[in-house]
């Protein structure tokens, strides 16, 4: 296939409190999934505007977009962020687990 | 006081109005309400956070989440769709194909087979890779020839009586191992999930013979990979009365009731962990690209 080797990069436009994240995958295309760590940044109060957009739907390209206050970084503000997914999704996971164990004892 | 439950009311439930659902964005962040606290706490969503188990079985799991949002409900939805890897038919061999179904109709009902194998146990093929190895690939022969039945009654009109092997199940597909997967699987594991698929209609002197490649993939990539169905939607019908005796039907916002169907691949229950599991990869992936280009 013609198709590039699998990539993903960012690119960082900054501009004082700004960060442009730009990243693209062939293999794994970057899905709306990552709305979920723009809803996790929009939890934090120094963050002043967090958003995507996919620039065109046929290419596999998201651009993030973070500003904060003056006194926060953006890639302090995303690595936060990241963090607490991480730590609420395996809080999931936990959760699930023992609630399916609970399941299955209940009927044994 | 009505202003208080009206702004609890904005926060916490989704309306479902005459003519359309209203209340449908999330608005709880931080600086939107004077009065609230709603910047991230761990603590607070761990108190607030639910999972019930409400019914379960061998192919299907019927479970609560409470005091999610629904980004997250959704991209679980999207990643159990789309996102967790088995393994299916890619590749197809024709030695022989005369029957009345065109070579790549047959190819495509191959790939659309669920075959029984935990796709943990496997890698991705290397692309590139044209030959497949034991690590990555499961080679599955289909070899069918209908005859005439020489004992059928003479004046018989019923295929079942007339030819022997028209039907072509998928019970006649046979594994044949690779390298050392006769060893790692006992007899009998890997085989299609159901064995009465139907796959193909012959007549005497018709056969398919035919060696397929099963790789790992997902559902993004090839659209046939998509092992749960799964349906979300969002329950707990609150009714509200109020003054002008107005009913008013609206969803709580943050209780999402999950029901997940398997292919029979997997346990729904398994299929939820790797779920959650890829979610946190992608997370950490992101972080370590994050990282990674921090040190610049």
């Amino acid at each position: 296939m013609n198709a590039p080797p699998a990539f993903e990069s960012f690119l960082l436009f900054e501009g004082e409190k700004n960060l442009e994240a730009w990243l693209g995958s062939e293999a794994q295309p970057p899905s709306h999934c990552l709305s979920l760590h723009i809803r996790q940044l929009l939890k934090d109060p120094q963050v002043l505007f967090a958003g995507y957009k996919v620039p065109h739907p046929l290419e596999h390209k998201i651009i993030i977009r973070v500003q904060t206050t003056p006194d926060y970084s953006p890639q302090e503000a995303f690595t936060n962020a990241i963090t607490d997914l991480i730590s609420e999704l395996s809080l999931l996971e936990e959760r699930f687990r023992v609630a399916i164990k609970d399941k299955q004892e209940g009927i044994e | 006081m009505a202003a208080a439950q009206a702004v609890e009311e904005m926060r916490s439930r989704v309306v479902l109005g005459e003519f359309g659902v209203r209340n449908v964005h999330t608005t709880d962040f931080p600086g939107n309400y004077s009065g609230y606290d709603d910047a991230w706490d761990q603590d607070r969503f761990e108190k607030n956070f639910r999972v019930d188990v409400v019914h379960m079985d061998e192919n299907s799991l019927e479970f609560d989440m409470v005091g999610i949002d629904a980004a997250i409900a959704n991209a679980f939805r999207r990643i159990l769709l789309a996102e967790v890897p088995t393994m299916a038919v890619e590749k197809v061999l024709v030695y022989n194909n005369t029957s009345i179904v065109q070579d790549e109709i047959l190819a495509h009902r191959l790939g659309l087979i669920p075959i029984h194998a935990d796709p943990r146990l496997f890698e991705y093929r290397n692309q590139g890779d044209e030959e497949g190895t034991e690590i990555d690939t499961l080679q599955f022969r289909l070899q069918v020839r209908c005859t005439r039945n020489p004992h059928a009654a003479k004046d018989s009109s019923d295929p079942n009586e007339l030819y022997v092997n028209h039907k072509v199940y998928t019970r006649h597909m046979t594994w044949v191992p690779l390298g050392n997967q006769a060893d790692l699987f006992p007899e009998g594991t890997i085989r299609p999930v159901h064995d009465d698929i139907l796959i193909a209609q012959l007549r005497p002197g018709q056969e398919i013979d035919l060696l397929m490649h099963c790789v790992k993939g997902i559902g993004k990539k090839v659209a046939r990979i998509a092992n749960p169905r799964l349906d979300t939607f969002s329950r707990e019908i609150f009714r509200n009365e109020k003054l002008k005796k107005v009913v008013q039907l609206a969803r709580v916002r943050d209780h999402y009731i999950f029901s997940v169907e398997s292919t029979g691949v997997l346990p729904p229950d398994v299929l939820v962990s790797e779920a959650i599991k890829i979610l946190m990869g992608k997370c950490r992936r992101f972080l370590d690209e994050l990282e990674a280009v921090q040190m610049d």
